[in-house]
């Protein structure tokens, strides 16, 4: 079973630490959201765990399996991340974009003669899914900020990874698909045992969905809070 | 709970900047660049060196006109070795400026390899193209080889400036963002870069493919093949000043053609494989 551990992390930036001493052990089928106001670290800490960042002191422990503990250096292609700038090709289509989730995959050989078509349909029935297959061969550009965010959502569904980390990934949506992009998370973490940690601002979202919602605080980074919450659904 | 320090900091007002903060540097460079205008245009314009402009244009027209096509198949077979040059030289200065520019750009290499390429591009920029020329006719003897090399090294230090600039400007997060769920450095390049800066680099390189066609037509004023060196041969006869007008009209006829199919097809291109956003 796969969990999500973090030891003694913190992250200092400009002289001030965002978070401290933050001691973590997420167990398989969470949802966790990550709350506070905007700069307190929300998505410093994504970065951190995504890797893209470095934290100051600490360290990250993805299980895969049982025994087999992974860094965010070697976590790929198990982490699926949603960016809050999306990180989408823009001068390639949406089914392109979404393909791109499992370029761990693919070889050079794909670059030549296109994506397998069996994988073609699956990212398009992910489309389906959130309501934007009609834009599969439209061009990212020329879609909507709801739509791009729903294209990286696809995307990392398509992935289907075993940890996803979004950060605030329904903030373009309007109430319905944000409540059908964080049913279908709360949907993945209860049946597949994936773990998600998601940057939440809607309190409404954070109760229905969630089962950990994780506090950081600005004044005192040591002071942070995890706390179970029963999800409505 | 407390205040945020955010807080406590923006109810102090609108923080003053100094003088030097304040400065707009574009004007006082517009101020500059004048001052050197008129500076330089009063040592350009002197009394004696002005010449007789109403005989230059009665020598001109006497001598020049009618334009001579008498050898006009001669003509094409040089205009036909022109564009050679110019499509071999382009072709192999854009592949040798892909791979060159991603070593130059700041945001894809480590900054001593940037330097160093860099470098290299300014020097191989700095000289024009006709000095390339004359430098690899000296090594290569008067045919189009030195023609092509000439252009090709030209080419290299403008493609490789663009390139690099193009990717420069893409935002990198995209391939990095791919890397971080699984991509290999050339698959983060291939799919996170490319389709982004390659309607660019499609324009780009079509530029300088008209460029060269341009540059062709005049290296061979230095033994380095094309419509050039017939030109060269007309000017050193004593009747052949009509034959050089015939080689100049053709040379305007095809570079003037040119540039509106060049503009036609980088704006079909840039249609095709990179259509403006929609908040654009």
């Amino acid at each position: 079973m796969s969990c999500l551990k973090t030891k003694d992390l913190g992250l200092r930036r400009n002289e001030r630490w965002l978070f401290k001493n933050l001691n973590l052990n997420i167990p398989a089928g969470s949802v966790v959201a990550i709350l506070g106001p905007s700069g307190v670290g929300k998505s410093s800490l994504i970065s951190c765990l995504s890797g893209s960042e470095s934290p100051t002191e600490g360290e990250i422990n993805f299980e895969c399996k049982a025994g087999e503990i992974r860094n965010p250096e070697n976590i790929s292609p198990e982490l699926g991340i949603i960016f809050q700038s999306l990180r989408l090709t823009e001068h390639v289509t949406v089914l392109e974009n979404v393909l791109y989730g499992k370029i761990a995959q693919y070889g050079l050989k794909e670059s030549f003669f296109g994506f397998p078509e069996s994988d073609k349909n699956i990212a398009y029935e992910t489309l389906k899914e959130l309501g934007i297959a009609h834009l599969a061969y439209k061009w990212t550009s020329q879609t909507s900020g709801g739509e791009k965010q729903r294209t990286a959502i696809a995307r990392t569904l398509f992935q289907d990874p075993k940890f996803i980390l979004a950060d605030e990934p329904v903030s373009n949506l309007d109430n319905y698909y944000s409540g059908r992009v964080m049913g279908l998370f709360r949907n993945l973490a209860s049946q597949e045992k994936k773990i998600i940690f998601c940057a939440l601002h809607d309190p409404q979202l954070i109760s229905r969905f969630a089962n950990y919602a994780l506090s950081l605080n600005p004044e005192r980074p040591e002071n942070w809070n995890l706390r179970e919450i029963k999800p409505k659904l | 709970m407390s205040a945020n320090p955010k807080h406590i900091r923006e109810s102090q007002g609108l923080p003053t900047r100094k003088w030097y903060e304040r400065l707009n540097f574009l004007n006082v460079l517009i101020i500059i660049f004048l001052f050197l205008t008129l500076y330089s245009g009063k040592n350009l314009v002197q009394e004696n060196r002005s010449a007789d402009v109403m005989a230059g244009i009665d020598y001109f027209l006497k001598k020049f006109f009618p334009p001579d096509f008498s050898n006009f198949h001669l003509i094409l077979e040089s205009l036909a070795e022109t564009f050679q040059i110019a499509i071999v030289s382009t072709f192999i200065a854009v592949i040798l400026s892909l791979i060159i520019s991603t070593a130059a750009s700041r945001n894809i290499s480590p900054a001593w390899l940037v330097q160093t390429t860099r470098m290299f591009l300014n020097v191989t920029r700095t000289l024009p193209s006709l000095i390339w020329a004359f430098l690899l006719v000296i090594f290569f003897g008067p045919t189009p080889i030195a023609g092509v090399l000439a252009l090709t090294f030209y080419s290299l230090g403008y493609l490789g400036k663009f390139f690099s600039e193009s990717f420069e400007s893409m935002d990198i997060k995209v391939a990095r963002g791919l890397k971080l769920i699984g991509a290999g450095p050339i698959q983060a390049f291939l799919y996170g870069l490319w389709p982004n800066v390659k309607a660019q680099v499609w324009s780009q390189s079509l530029w300088m493919l008209e460029y060269n066609i341009r540059s062709a037509s005049i290296i061979g004023l230095v033994g380095a093949g094309g419509i050039g060196m017939e030109l060269n041969k007309a000017m050193e006869m004593a009747s052949g000043f009509q034959r050089v007008t015939a080689i100049l009209i053709c040379i305007l006829f095809i570079v003037i053609t040119l540039d509106l199919l060049g503009q036609a097809i980088r704006r079909w291109i840039t249609q095709k494989i990179s259509p403006k956003s929609i908040s654009d």
